[in-house]
């Protein structure tokens, strides 16, 4: 006899020492000697199947049904002979998409659907609350019996510690210890992903006490009690000759049905149940662990059921065949044996059992609804924080509690009315449902989104009402009615007898209907919709994922305004915590190419963005994480773009043969090659006719002009109807018709035909199938692609339509980056010319001006835009006389420039014998009038001449701005003014020709309206007035500081660094 | 060539699969199912607690195969 503290105390004690393996185990980790490297570490931890349910319940089983024990064992031994197969297949998804639970799984396969991850969780939270209460309940229960065994009924834990109130009673107690011990080991840091090493040591060395435990009883009973398995078994059948029942099958209480059914849900709870896939996928540190399991886990189970029946026929021996306490024959034998500590031994094997199943069970649950439930709520409801990792965490850990109150609960309302094992098997059933979506998932690429949640929500509904509902009305919850007269008295609508089908057992009538549903709508749905293109996609990904030759789909993405690294960073550490962030994004760049700016190169960043996703999918699953990543790129304004168009309509990809892949892969070569447009065009086709056989293939583009088909490459039989002929736009042809409404024109068989228009030529050149598709640019047609075949009919399949189209769309991505590149070359020849004219303009300028003696000369041209229409020149004469020149052509386009080239060139060559200005300017103007229709520009000029020795000054002005003239002498700025019109206007004009003396200290200034009619930002010219105060003020400057003081201040005037208009400036100083 | 003895192993190894859902299910343990003793144990009993351990030892036999498949091949893929 053991007094309740000492049980009280080892078991604590025991938790301990689990705590210290965990913590040792995490240990090892940092330091990177990891304990799950042991493959056996990974066989005991998937023994986490085995909870008390076997631990107890076995026993129970074997003494009240015989032989029904062993299906729940024999199913996952055959399952794990597949697992090298189909686990492989789950681990290796998994470790590439990041994937972290069971919702998260389907989710992710079914276009990372967020509703499908919401609606796994809550059937998995559904499915596990009472297996979770049938742990609490086996742990109080035992609890119980072993510190008052022969109390009635059991006081329970409560009378141990008296100060506790009542409703405190010995279920809540181990509810807690438990639930902290989950949130202990599961929820340390947020990574789900993360495996925990801790955890899954706890787990192995509960597994491999649970087996010593057991073995330890089993030998104890066989052994020690009896005189070994055939004393045991003789015993027996003397006792009870009538009990020979419990070892044959097809019998009332285990018919042949329920035996297969029980096999079956066993075989699927191995793999589905959520925290089997946990351990078995999540937690798994090397694929070839495996191996080692496939046998090892099996192994386990057969050991853990060996003494099954020994202990099971004991028991009835030592009870006079009494059942009701047969759950805890492994604890009473050795109890009412006088082996008190045996029996301790024992019962830490059930807390293990049990305590395993809860912690993994409510980690994995609460990932799933961390996962899947809070963080979508927290996106949709945009909720905007610093920083969600600290919030985050503790959710989870409150989940974890949350997860085991909720079997608490179920066990105070329901569980205490209702047997051990039905607990385990409704929770089987539930995980079953998952079967279909996973394993269709596995292997099919057409199933979708729709077919499993569908398949998933009838499922679960039939479960719910054939299974949970019949528990209800046992547990007294709803009235038994609905058991014998159906829902609303409708006979149909019997929970164990639906739809009329009797003569089953719950289980088997359940299992049939709820997979029948479940299934049928899966498959039905699935055969009848396609899957979306990003879900065909995430199909492929797992369907081939063993593959070693997996397509290279969904690489040819780009990201407009892509994010940077550090953004995408800043994105992670507000859902997982800036340390980690740091480091995952350290290893991405790793091994990256970085570009010379220190960024990463372009067809890095959609990696990168699938990385940050996949990382983020680690802490919050993979729907919200495409949900955060797409909002967040979607804000900024960015967005996926094809880059080419060829495996971006992936329902071809995975429809099409290697032989059509590898047809579109060499055109988008083609086209990704950048050749020119004609060449594209010509080696596509000429594939195209090649690879199928074509007699014609013809690409026509639309002539806007003329609204006709114009043939720009032809491949084939050169027929004058047919590849050359230009194709007016009408509904009559097959090929307008094609055109005019945007869709494929296909002609299976030319036999029937019903456009007469076109069906003489093509009857008459023998062709027995084609096709024309639209060349569709954003939406557009610009032309269209046709193929003839002369010899077969019905190429055109549907498969074979989507890939002509695709090779249209490649097509026109040609032809646009061709027009693109032609625009790009015009309007960098028009840069180049403008540049040529530049710089041809400036040299015809006075390069130097002279620096005499006497007087300085300074001169600028500004012109507003690349050319202009200012010229200034400085000409000298005989002696030391010399003419400046200023003028100004309205305008500052080509035309401009090429007047005042012309203007100069008549200057220059006409100097010689004009040697007035009134002169220079009167045969200016009958040059202007008599060769150019000036109609549109107009030139005004100032012709100055100076002698120096006679220190006269004679000017002449064709209409233009009166030069400025400070006069030192008198202190005052005098405008130059002479009678005359602009150019070109009349034939005969007289140009008045003034001169004035000039004194030591005069500037003269000449300038174009480009100075005086500088606007500032009021609109106010610059004006006269500015510029005669200016140059008042210029007295003691040089020429070339004058112009660059009233640049300067007509720059600060406007406020602009560049000019509206071009400026033109010459400063003449009188020197001596 | 190894190639194809990895696709003998894996035809095998559905084989067995078939084989294991027969041999667990009815109607073929219907054959133990009686009331006959074997040395005074029920033939279903001896049968499992034979069957079972066996049936691991064939998983054994083929993961012992695969692994030295695997050693000649560095692409252990078998699909």
């Amino acid at each position: 006899m053991i007094s309740g503290q000492v049980v009280l105390l080892i078991s604590l004690l025991y938790i301990a020492l689990l705590f210290v393996v965990a913590f040792y185990a995490d240990r090892q980790r940092k330091r990177g000697k990891s304990v799950l490297s042991n493959p056996h570490v990974y066989s005991l931890a998937l023994a986490i199947y085995c909870t008390s349910w076997t631990f107890y319940g076995s026993v129970g089983r074997a003494a009240t049904s015989g032989l029904e024990f062993l299906p729940i064992y024999l199913g996952p031994t055959l399952m794990a002979f597949t697992w090298w197969f189909v686990l492989r297949k789950m681990v290796r998804i998994s470790k590439e998409q990041n994937i972290v639970s069971i919702a998260d799984f389907i989710s992710s396969r079914y276009d990372r659907s967020a509703l499908l991850g919401a609606i796994v969780t809550l059937f998995s939270m559904f499915g596990i609350m009472p297996y979770i209460a049938l742990q609490l309940k086996a742990v109080a229960s035992t609890l119980d019996i072993l510190s008052n065994p022969l109390a009635l009924p059991p006081k329970g834990l409560g009378a141990l510690v008296s100060q506790l109130p009542p409703e405190v009673d010995t279920a809540f107690i181990v509810t807690l210890v438990l639930g902290l011990f989950g949130m202990l080991f599961g929820a340390r840091h947020l990574d789900s992903s993360e495996r925990h090493e801790g955890l899954v040591a706890a787990v192995a060395l509960e597994s491999l006490i649970k087996l010593i435990a057991f073995l330890a009883i089993g030998i104890f009973v066989t052994y020690g009690l009896f005189d070994g398995f055939l004393d045991i078994f003789h015993r027996f059948f003397a006792q009870f000759p009538e009990r020979h029942d419990l070892f044959q099958l097809g019998t009332e209480r285990t018919p042949y049905t329920k035996w297969f059914s029980l096999i079956f849900l066993s075989m699927m709870a191995i793999m589905f149940l959520p925290r089997q896939f946990h351990i078995m996928v999540t937690e798994i540190a090397d694929e070839s662990q495996i191996k080692k399991a496939m046998w090892g886990f099996p192994a386990y189970m057969f050991l853990l059921n060996l003494f099954v029946i020994p202990i099971a026929l004991g028991g009835l021996i030592l009870n006079g065949g009494d059942t009701s306490q047969a759950d805890f024959f492994v604890l009473t034998l050795p109890l009412s044996t006088g082996h008190p500590w045996l029996a301790l031994l024992v019962f830490l094997g059930g807390l293990s059992a049990s305590a395993g199943m809860v912690m993994v069970s409510s980690v994995t649950i609460s990932t799933m609804i961390h996962n899947h439930l809070v963080m979508p709520l927290i996106l949709r409801l945009n909720i905007h924080l610093q920083d969600f990792s600290g919030i985050l965490i503790n959710l989870k850990r409150l989940g974890i509690i949350g997860v085991v109150f909720l079997g608490y609960f179920y066990f105070k309302i329901i569980g205490d009315s209702y047997a051990l094992v039905n607990m385990g098997l409704i929770s089987f059933m539930a995980a079953t449902q998952f079967a279909p979506a996973v394993i269709g998932g596995l292997y099919w690429k057409r199933a979708n989104r729709r077919a499993a949640t569908t398949g998933l929500i009838l499922g679960f509904a039939l479960w719910f009402y054939t299974l949970l509902i019949p528990s209800f009305v046992r547990s007294g919850w709803l009235d038994i009615s609905i058991l014998h007269d159906g829902l609303y008295g409708i006979e149909l609508l019997k929970p164990l007898e639906l739809f009329g089908l009797r003569g089953f057992d719950m289980f088997s009538h359940s299992l049939f209907w709820s997979l029948l549903f479940n299934i049928s709508a899966y498959l039905t749905i699935s055969f009848f919709s396609r899957p979306s293109d990003s879900e065909a996609l995430q199909a492929e990904k797992f369907v081939d994922v063993l593959r070693a030759d997996k397509a290279v789909s969904g690489k040819l993405k780009r990201i407009s305004k892509a994010p940077t690294i550090m953004e995408f960073v800043d994105l992670m550490s507000k859902f997982i915590g800036e340390k980690q962030a740091n480091t995952a994004i350290t290893g991405f760049l790793e091994n990256r190419e970085i570009n010379a700016r220190g960024g990463l190169a372009d067809h890095e960043i959609p990696n990168l963005k699938a990385f940050t996703e996949r990382t983020l999918a680690g802490y919050v699953g993979a729907a919200p994480a495409r949900i955060i990543l797409e909002n967040y790129l979607s804000t900024r304004g960015s967005r996926m773009e094809d880059v080419f168009d060829i495996f971006g309509s992936v329902t071809i990809s995975h429809a099409a043969s290697r032989e059509q892949l590898s047809v579109l892969y060499d055109a988008a070569q083609i086209v990704a090659s950048g050749a020119d447009l004609q060449k594209t065009l010509d080696e596509i086709l000429s594939l195209l006719s090649a690879q199928f056989k074509f007699d014609l293939c013809v690409i026509r583009f639309l002539e806007e002009e003329s609204m006709t088909l114009v043939v720009k490459s032809q491949q084939g039989m050169s027929s004058v109807h047919f590849g050359q002929s230009e194709r007016n736009l009408n509904m009559d042809t097959y090929i307008g018709q094609a055109f005019l409404s945007n869709v494929t024109a296909v002609v299976n068989d030319t036999d029937f035909l019903d456009k007469p228009a076109s069906a003489e030529i093509i009857l008459r050149e023998g062709i027995t199938c084609f096709a024309h598709t639209p060349i569709i640019l954003e939406g557009e047609p610009v032309g269209v692609l046709s193929a003839f075949s002369r010899s077969v009919k019905g190429i055109f399949t549907n498969e074979f339509v989507a890939l002509f189209e695709n090779l249209a769309g490649q097509i026109a991505l040609a032809w646009r980056n061709d027009e693109q590149l032609q625009g790009l070359l015009e309007v960098h020849e028009q840069e180049r010319e403008m540049q040529i004219a530049k710089n041809i303009q400036s040299s015809l300028l006075p390069a130097e001006l002279p620096e005499m003696e006497e007087i300085s000369v300074a001169g600028l041209c500004v012109p507003a835009h690349q050319i202009g229409g200012d010229y200034f020149d400085y000409l000298p004469r005989d002696g030391s006389c010399f003419d400046l020149i200023i003028a100004d052509v309205s305008g500052h386009n080509i035309g401009s420039a090429l007047i005042m080239a012309e203007t100069r060139t008549f200057i220059h060559a006409r100097a010689d014998s004009l040697r007035q200005p009134s002169d220079m300017l009167h045969s200016l103007n009958r040059f202007f009038f008599d060769n150019m229709d000036c109609s549109d520009l107009f030139v005004t000029m100032f012709y100055v001449q100076y002698c120096p020795d006679k220190r006269t000054l004679s000017y002449s002005s064709a209409g233009h701005n009166h030069p400025l003239l400070w006069r030192e002498k008198e202190q005052k700025v005098d405008p130059l003014d002479a009678e005359g019109l602009i150019f070109g206007i009349k034939p005969d004009v007289a140009f008045e020709q003034n001169s004035t003396p000039l004194g030591k200290g005069d500037i003269l200034l000449l300038y174009t309206d480009g100075i005086i009619e500088a606007e500032d930002s009021s609109g106010e010219f610059f004006g006269m007035e500015r510029l005669g105060k200016l140059l008042q003020e210029a007295g003691n400057l040089t020429s070339q500081e004058i112009i660059e003081r009233i640049m300067n201040q007509v720059r600060i005037f406007t406020g602009l660094r560049h000019f509206k208009d071009d400026i033109t400036l010459v400063v003449m100083k009188v020197l001596k | 060539m190894k190639d194809r003895q990895g696709d003998s192993t894996k035809e095998a190894w559905i084989l067995c699969l078939i084989l294991g859902v027969i041999l667990i299910n009815f109607p073929f343990i219907h054959i133990f199912n009686n009331q006959k003793m074997i040395f005074g144990i029920p033939p279903l009993v001896l049968y499992f607690y034979i069957g079972w351990p066996a049936s691991i030892g064939v998983t054994w036999l083929f993961v012992r195969q695969m692994n030295r498949e695997s050693r000649y091949r560095d692409d252990e893929t078998m699909e």
